[in-house]
Formats: C-alpha cells, structure tokens, sequence
C-alpha cells in the first residue's frame, strides 16, 4: 500500500510547485484575456470577451512574426557560434576547462540592460566605432547600425549565448572520447566521424540549448527596446508595454495566450519529431 | 474618530473602533486589506475565485468622493487636526528641481526656516507606469509612502486619482502664497477647478528640439518633422498622447477638439511619416540623448530639456521652435495622494514653492514655464537669501538669471500663450483605448 502510493508521495513536493507557480498563473492569464477591465482601477471583470483575441491579433500579428523570426535567427547564431567553442573547450580543454568556462561567462555578471546600453553607446551614429569611419569617409553619413533588425538579432545573440554554450558544453564533455578513435579505426574520416558520432551524440544538448535560447529570445523585451527602430518591434515589447505602460491588462494577456500557445505547439512538435525520440535514446 | 497622532487617516472609514486601530501592531496593514487577502486566500481554492481573483474588484475603487465630508479626509475640521511631523516625502520626476552641488538649494532652505525635513526622491518617468506602482497602495487604504507627486494633466491617471478620491483635498486656508502668487496659467485650471486637489508645479510646451548645426532654416511648421530631408534623422515621442496630438497638428486639427475620424487620419500620416523612413525611433525620455549625440537632427521635445541643453555650451546648437500650428502646452501638478502620512508638511512645502524668491531658483536652473509670474523681478534683481542662492549657482550654470527671466519659456508672452494648445480630454475608456489603438501601432511597428 505505501509502496504504491511512494512515487505519488514523492511527486506532490513538485506538483504542488507546478500548481502553484506555473498552473494558477497561466490559469489567471488566461482568464485575465477574457476579461474587461477599467484602466483606471485595474478592477477586471469576466465577460467573456473573445473579441480581445482577434483585435491583438489583428493589431500585432506582424510583431508576433517578427519575434520568432528573430528568436530563431538569433538561436541559429548562437548554436552556430557556440558548438565549436563548447567542442573545442570539451575536447581540448584539458586541465583549464574551468578556467575557459569561466571566460565565456564572465561578461554575463554584468546586468543584462547595462549590457545592451553599453552597447547601444558603442554603436550608436557618431560613436566610439562609426564615428571615426564616418570621419575617415570609409561609411556614408546616414549608416547606422542601431534601429536596425540587424542590431536587434545581434544584441539578442550575444544575450543568450551562455543559454546555448553551457548545454552543449555538457552534451558533448559527456561523449566518451574513444567513440572517436573507435570511429578512426573503422575507417571514419573526419567528417564522417563527426557528423554519423559526434553530431548524433549531442542532439539533446543541441534541442536543450535551442529550447533555452529561443524560448526566453522569443519574449524578450530589453534588446528590441534598446537597439531597435520603429519597424523591428517584437511580441514582448509590445506586452510589456501593454501591461506596463498602457496599464491594458486583457490585451496583453491575450498576446501573452497567442504567444505562449504558439511557442508551446511549436515546441511539441519539434520535440516530436527531433527531441524525445533521440532523448529517450541517448539518455 | 478621532485621529491620534502619526495614526492612519481613514476618513471612508468612520465605522471602525479606534481600539482596533490601537490594537494593531502593523500601522502599514488596515483591516480591510486583511480581509481582502483574506478573501482573495479562500477564494483561491476554486476555479471561480481563480477567475475572481485576478481583478481587484472594487476594493476601495468604488468611493467617488466628490468633495470632502464635513467631518471627512481634507474637510476644514480634519485639516484642523493634521499637525507637522516635521518630514515629507516629495516624489517628483527626474532633473526637475534646482541643484547645486548635489543638493537642492530650495529644499535646503525650506528645511533650514520650517525645520521640516524633505526626503526627495525622482521616481516618476513616465504618469501611467508610476500611477500602476502606487495604486495597489490606495486600493487597499495603505500610505503610498509619498506625500507629494506630480502628475501631468495631459495624461489619464490625474483624472483617475480625482475620480477615485485618492487625493487628499488641499487645505484651501494654507494656500496664502498660491493664491497671493500663482499665475492666471495654473490658477483655477480646467483638470481641476478651484485647485481643489492640485497645486501646479511646472508647465512646459511639447515642441520640436533642433540641432541648429544641421537645420540652420528650420521653418515655422510642425511639418519640419515629416520633412523627407530628414529622412531616418526624426525622433517621435512614445508616448500615445503627445504623438497622436502632433499628428493631429501637422493635418491642421486642433487636438482638443478633434473626432475619432480626425485621430484616424492622423494616425494614416504617421503611419506614412515611418513608412516613408522619416522617423528614426520613437522615444521617451531619451530622446534628448539622441539629440545631443547626433543619432537624430530634430524631434518632438518638451520645451525645458532644450533650454537647458541651449544653455549648456557643449549643446548650444540645440533649439526650440514651437510651430505655427501650436505647441502642445501641459501642466504638471503637486497633489498629496491617499493615506499620506505627513499632509500638513506637505502643505506646507508645496505653498513654500509658491514665493517668487523660491520660484526664481526652481526656476534658473529648470527653465520650464514658471507658475509664478513674480519671479521674474527676483531673477532680474536678486533680493536676500535668492540672491546668494542664484550667485552661488550662477558658475555651474553659466549664464546670468536675466536670461531665464527674459526666456519667453519660461516667462510666456501672450504670443507664446495665444500659440499654446491642450490636450484632447477622453470622455470614456473606449475613447482613450480607440486612440491607443490608432497610435500605439505605429509606436511599436513591425
């Protein structure tokens, strides 16, 4: 009898957690979108309003599209930037692995906003590195790299880079080193030991760093703000904005719903079809 | 009830037994906030408290005090019982006030001959945002922990503080130096008739800012920020209401009278103005860094942050021109929110402001338009305490105080006053959130 009830004992710590912190929120969001509230008081009250859904939408379904466009732009960036550093801190790391890891975050003990202003200083028109080349007629006066797409995908990029080193760091320290040699005696060249062993040994890494990245990229709201122009918005800035500065709580509960539903749909069927079958096999 | 000292002021509240105020060991939580947390635990456990648990449904937001009571918060007889505590708390917005040194010589000598002590804090930047951070206070009936804010009245939340009777009525009998000194500008004004919960602070043109070096012809028009000539060097406001108000100008509406079928069409030519690549970004505060560094040549600028950047030699080139079509004029106001723990002393300093000889140094260092109209003949001969005041800031700020006392800008002319417009007043939320509608896509484009 206890015995059968042990795992429903052990999980309730963890699904108290998940009711509490994740279930009664997103409840409450969700109800929130459906909700009419006085901008004034704050005061909401249910009515049902489905309409809120199709007016976001109809107001903000390019915004919407231009943040997965560029979470994803950024995540391929990061994964591509980040697999050979974490390979090559994995495998040739050696004894100053640590000391590599730790190089690769220091810059992230600074503040995330501070962080992107700095940079916002550094890029801006007359500043420390276009001002001199437009001095020197090496750029047109007008270029500009802030308020750009461009700036945006960059600053998310170099944002979320640890989200998607550190777990394919881990992935791929975890491959037994004598794979390879193993893959060398069969006759293996290099490429083909990397693409039929190595690269097939860290796809849950690869989906676990691309579920780290894209996924808070995908919200987020700082970089856009900062680096962006006027035609490069994304989804979070626009809820930030509608939660905090228009103070319209069910409009940007609603874009909130869209956005997390969109994302969660993706994700299953990506995980469908690339991660759980090779989690379940790897792990 | 009576109010014992340093106890929390309930004036909605008058069923409440004073020993149960006594009673209570935490000044901070009132017993129906209790009971609403309360509430709002039990309710939890269900799907429909879920749902009814996210709205704050009426707490405290249903009093619509129209005036006070005879015996209730602001009446005669409940100011009667306010004594200084000798502290307040004034939040205002950043770069507002005069400073020298790092110290505020107005708010030094205020405490030097009043021996109340202010606590000055700059923690509003924008009205709905803070309105959003000090609204769960006065729903639930707890201090804000300010005494004094300023609140714009181009903006919804000084209606929604009217209206919800969150703040305290002024003691009309402590308004000596307002009513001696104030100017026909912010005296009796429209978004608060008699001055019955505000007494303004400064007031200041929405406009367009400038880099001279650049535009050396830059017109008379609001149409110099849809010049293509500009093209990707124009900054636009964030704000909703100050974009859609000089979109309103530039297609020769007046805002304050304007109709939904008007915001559409301005809405269509800002839209055009971004499509058209014209609009670098749309800013808040920051936009007057994207001035100075060169980012964009001209854009909507309140109409002190230039005069400031003009008179700092590093930025002289920045100018001010307020268009034929008008500039957008607002006032921003002290008012003492709900529950405030210090009220007298809050009276006390915001008629303190209300001399010519304090205005005046608010007044040389801020440069925004100068409620007291009086100030000016102090600016121009320095008298006592102003005069060493000024004197002592005067290397900091380069210039003499006469050019502050003959900036129309600061001091209007009927020219400047005739040219001024204001804001469009929403009659009902789905006017405010048909405006937004229009607006705010533009603002955030993608």
């Amino acid at each position: 009898m206890s015995k059968a009830l042990a795992p429903y004992l052990l999980s309730l710590p963890g699904g108290l957690w998940l009711l509490a912190l994740f279930l009664v929120p997103l409840v409450t969001m969700l109800s929130l979108s459906l909700q009419t509230c006085n901008f004034g008081t704050g005061a909401c009250v249910m009515t049902w309003h489905w309409g809120e859904f199709g007016q976001q939408l109809n107001l903000y379904h390019g915004q919407l599209l231009t943040s997965f466009y560029y979470a994803g732009a950024a995540t391929v960036i990061d994964l591509l930037v980040s697999f050979p550093i974490a390979y090559w801190i994995a495998f040739y790391g050696g004894r100053k692995k640590n000391f590599f890891l730790l190089m690769l975050l220091v810059p992230f003990f600074v503040s995330f906003v501070i962080r992107t202003v700095v940079w916002e200083f550094i890029l801006s028109d007359q500043g420390v590195v276009l001002g001199p080349l437009k001095h020197a007629h090496l750029l047109p006066q007008n270029f500009h790299v802030l308020a750009t797409g461009f700036a945006v995908v960059a600053g998310l990029a170099y944002n979320y880079l640890p989200f998607t080193a550190l777990p394919l760091y881990v992935a791929i320290e975890r491959i037994d080193k004598r794979v390879l040699d193993a893959a060398y005696d069969l006759y293996a060249t290099r490429r083909s030991a990397f693409s039929r062993v190595i690269l097939p040994l860290t796809i849950p890494g690869l989906f676990a760093a691309f579920l780290l990245t894209f996924v808070p990229a995908l919200g987020d709201y700082v970089n856009q703000q900062i680096l962006g122009g006027t035609s490069d918005t994304m989804i979070g800035t626009v809820i930030q904005n509608a939660f905090l500065v228009n103070l319209d709580y069910a409009g940007g509960s609603a874009l909130s719903a869209v956005l997390l539903a969109v994302a969660l749909i993706g994700i299953f069927a990506y995980a469908r079809l690339l991660g759980s079958r090779t989690i379940e096999d790897y792990l | 009830m009576s109010q014992q000292p340093g106890q929390q002021p309930d004036g909605n509240n008058p069923a409440v037994d004073p020993s149960i105020w006594r009673g209570m060991t935490s000044p901070r939580m009132s017993r129906r906030q209790l009971l609403t947390a309360a509430g709002a635990g039990a309710g939890a456990l269900g799907l429909s408290g879920l749902l009814a648990a996210c709205g704050v449904k009426g707490v405290g937001s249903a009093s619509k005090t129209s005036g006070p009571a005879a015996t209730g918060v602001g009446s005669a007889s409940w100011w009667a019982k306010q004594q200084l505590n000798h502290q307040v708390n004034f939040a205002n917005w950043p770069y507002y006030i005069d400073v020298l040194k790092g110290k505020h010589p107005t708010l030094e000598h205020f405490t030097a001959t009043t021996g109340i002590n202010v606590t000055y804090t700059e923690p509003i930047s924008d009205n709905l945002p803070f309105y959003a951070k000090i609204r769960p206070s006065l729903q639930a009936k707890q201090p804000t922990g300010y005494d004094i804010i300023v609140m714009t009245n181009n903006s919804p939340p000084l209606g929604y503080l009217i209206d919800f009777g969150w703040l305290v009525p002024l003691d009309q009998s402590k308004m000596t130096n307002f009513y001696a000194n104030a100017g026909p500008l912010v005296k009796n004004p429209s978004w608060d008739k008699g001055n019955k919960y505000t007494m303004a602070w400064q007031s200041g043109w929405t406009a367009i800012g400038y880099n001279g070096a650049a535009i050396s012809n830059p017109g008379t028009s609001v149409g110099i920020l849809f010049d293509k000539k500009y093209a990707g060097k124009v900054g636009m406001m964030s704000d909703p209401q100050e974009l859609g108000s000089v979109g309103l100008l530039a297609i020769d509406v007046e805002p304050a009278t304007s109709t939904e079928s008007d915001w559409a069409k301005a809405a269509q030519f800002l839209q055009k103005q971004k499509s058209d690549g014209i609009v670098r970004n749309y800013y808040d505060q920051s936009y007057i860094n994207a001035l100075k560094n060169g980012d964009i040549l001209v854009a909507q600028a309140w109409s002190g942050d230039i005069f400031q950047a003009d008179l700092n030699s590093k930025y002289k080139n920045l100018h001010l021109l307020i268009p034929s079509q008008g500039g957008m004029f607002w006032t921003d106001n002290m008012c003492i929110p709900a529950q405030a723990q210090n009220p007298r002393d809050a009276m006390t300093l915001m008629d303190y402001f209300y001399q010519p000889q304090v205005e005046a140094v608010v007044e040389y260092y801020n440069d925004y338009v100068c409620p007291v109209p009086g100030a000016k003949q102090v600016l121009l001969n320095p008298t006592g305490w102003a005069a060493q005041a000024l004197k002592e800031m005067k290397p900091e700020i380069g210039l003499p105080p006469s050019t502050t006392a003959d900036a129309p800008l600061v001091f209007p002319t009927q020219q400047y006053i005739q040219n001024s417009r204001s804001y469009y007043q929403y009659k009902s939320q789905e006017e405010l959130t048909a405006w937004n509608n229009l607006f705010l896509p533009i603002t955030q484009g993608s």
